[in-house]
C-alpha cells in the first residue's frame, strides 16, 4: 500500500513536472504583443515584427537580428519584454557584432526597472543590428521567453 | 499506517507536487521561473542552435513601393505579373514566391491608384495563401472588405494592406513558417525590382537609379535570411543560388566596388551596369512567374 501511494506521488510529480515546462516554452502571447506594438507605432506604418525566442542558459549570449533599412526613410522600433521572466539589455548598432567597433544608437541598460516597453526612432542609416544581451541563468534550464520588436516607417 | 520518515517524505513530496501545479495552472501570462529542482537537464541541442544564430527582419513589399514611388517611379500598364490563373503554381516553393509577386504588384497598383488593378492582386493574393493554407489572414478585422470599401482611397489602402502584412507575419510566426516569411519576400523583391527597373529603362529618372542601387544592399540579409531557414525546404537552396547569381554580378560590379558603405553618400549604376543587372532580374522574375 505504501508503495502504491509512494509511486503514484512520484508519478504525479513527473507529470506535473513535463507539464509546467512545456507551457513555459509556450508562453507568449504573440497576439497581445503585436496588438501592444502596433498602438506605440502612432502614425509610422507597419513595415515588419520580429519575436524572439530567448533560452536563459549557464553562459551570457548576445543573440542579433539584422534589420535591412533605407536611407532617407524615417522609422520607428517597438520592444516589448513583457514575456521575459529575466531583464535583457537591448542594444541597437548600426554594425554587426562582427564589426572590430561599434557603438550603440539606442540602449536599454539605463532604463528604469520594470520598463517592458520601449520605443525608439531611428537616425537615417542604412542597417540596424538589434543584440538582445542575455544574462547567464543555470538555475533553470527550462526557463526561456519570448522579446518582439515591431518596426514602423514614415 | 506509515512510518514517521516515510510520512515525512510524503509530506515533503506533496508539498513541492502542490507548488508545481500551481506554476502549472497559471493562466498564460508572463512566464514565471520555475521552481528550481536539483536535478540537471541539458538544454536541448535545437535550443541552442536557435539563440545562437544572428537572424533576419526583412521589410515589407509595400515600404519598397513606396521608396519607389518617392523617388518619382511612375506607373507603367502591363509591367506587373499577367498570370491570372495561380492554381499553376503547384509547390510551396512557386506558391510562396508568386504569393510575394502578386504582393509587389498589389503595393505597386495601390500607391498609383490603379483600383482596379489593386483588386484583382488583392484576389490573386487571396487565392494563392489559400493554397497555402493562410487565407485565414485575410479574414482578420474584416481586411477584405474594408479594402474593397475603401477602393479609391489610396491612403486607406495602404494602411489595410501594412496591416494584412502584420497579421501574416504573425501568423506565419505562430505556426512556426518563417521560411515563407522569406520566400514570400524574395518574391516580392525580385518583382519590385524587375518593375522598378523596366520603368528605369523607360525614363531614365536618376532618383529610380540611385533607389534600385540601394534596393540591392538588401539581396545580401535576403539570401542569409534564406539560409536561416535552408534546412525547413530543401526547395530553398535553389532559390538561394537563383538570388546568389544576381548578388554575384552587382558585388562585381564597380560602382560597387568603389563605394564606400559607411558614406551617407547615395550609389547609382553606370547605364551599363544597370542594363546588366536588369537582364539578370529580368530572368529570375521570368522563372518566378512561368513557375
Amino acid at each position: 500500500m505504501k508503495k502504491i501511494v509512494f509511486i503514484s506521488l512520484i508519478a504525479g510529480l513527473v507529470i506535473t513536472y513535463g507539464f509546467t515546462t512545456t507551457q513555459t516554452m509556450d508562453s507568449c502571447d504573440k497576439k497581445n504583443l503585436t496588438a501592444s506594438c502596433k498602438k506605440k507605432l502612432d502614425e509610422f506604418k507597419y513595415d515588419s515584427q520580429k519575436f524572439s525566442k530567448i533560452n536563459f542558459q549557464e553562459r551570457d549570449q548576445k543573440l542579433e537580428v539584422e534589420v535591412p533599412v533605407f536611407l532617407g526613410e524615417k522609422y520607428r522600433m517597438v520592444f516589448n519584454t513583457s514575456y521575459l521572466p529575466k531583464n535583457v539589455v537591448i542594444n541597437v548598432y548600426t554594425k554587426s557584432k562582427e564589426a572590430k567597433k561599434r557603438e550603440p544608437i539606442f540602449t536599454t541598460k539605463d532604463a528604469p526597472e520594470g520598463t517592458k516597453e520601449f520605443v525608439f526612432d531611428a537616425p537615417h542609416i542604412r542597417n540596424m543590428f538589434i543584440d538582445y544581451d542575455v544574462p547567464i541563468d543555470g538555475s533553470n534550464p527550462k526557463l526561456s521567453g519570448c522579446v518582439v520588436f515591431m518596426v514602423g516607417y514614415k | 499506517m506509515f512510518s514517521t520518515k516515510n510520512l515525512l517524505v510524503i509530506k515533503s513530496t506533496l508539498f513541492v507536487a502542490s507548488a508545481m501545479l500551481f506554476v502549472a495552472c497559471g493562466n498564460g501570462e508572463a512566464p514565471k521561473e520555475e521552481a528550481a529542482t536539483t536535478e540537471v537537464v541539458k538544454t536541448d541541442s535545437a535550443a541552442t542552435e536557435e539563440v545562437s544564430e544572428t537572424s533576419y527582419s526583412l521589410p515589407s513589399p509595400l515600404q519598397i513601393a513606396s521608396i519607389f514611388k518617392k523617388s518619382g517611379m511612375k506607373y507603367k500598364a502591363d509591367l506587373t505579373s499577367q498570370v491570372k490563373d495561380p492554381s499553376k503554381y503547384t509547390t510551396n516553393l512557386n506558391k510562396s514566391l508568386n504569393l510575394g509577386v502578386y504582393s509587389a504588384d498589389l503595393s505597386y497598383c495601390v500607391l498609383n491608384k490603379q483600383s482596379q488593378e489593386a483588386m484583382r492582386y488583392m484576389k490573386l493574393c487571396r487565392a494563392l495563401a489559400d493554397n497555402l493554407g493562410m487565407g485565414s489572414v485575410f479574414d482578420e478585422s474584416n481586411l477584405t472588405k474594408r479594402f474593397e470599401k475603401n477602393l479609391g482611397n489610396e491612403d486607406s489602402l495602404a494602411y489595410i494592406i501594412a496591416e494584412l502584412q502584420m497579421v501574416t507575419d504573425m501568423y506565419l510566426d505562430e505556426n512556426d513558417q518563417q521560411q515563407t516569411t522569406s520566400i514570400v519576400f524574395a518574391g516580392a523583391w525580385t518583382e519590385s525590382m524587375y518593375v522598378g527597373s523596366k520603368v528605369y529603362e523607360k525614363g531614365k529618372e536618376k532618383g529610380l537609379n540611385t533607389k534600385l542601387a540601394e534596393q540591392m544592399n538588401i539581396l545580401g540579409s535576403i539570401v542569409n535570411a534564406l539560409k536561416a531557414v535552408e534546412k525547413k525546404d530543401p526547395a530553398i537552396t535553389g532559390l538561394i543560388a537563383d538570388m546568389n547569381s544576381i548578388k554575384d554580378i552587382y558585388e562585381a560590379m564597380p560602382s560597387v566596388k568603389n563605394n564606400n558603405p559607411d558614406s551617407d553618400k547615395p550609389m547609382s549604376f553606370t547605364e551599363e551596369e544597370l542594363s546588366q543587372l536588369t537582364k539578370k532580374i529580368e530572368e529570375l522574375r521570368a522563372k518566378f512567374v512561368n513557375g
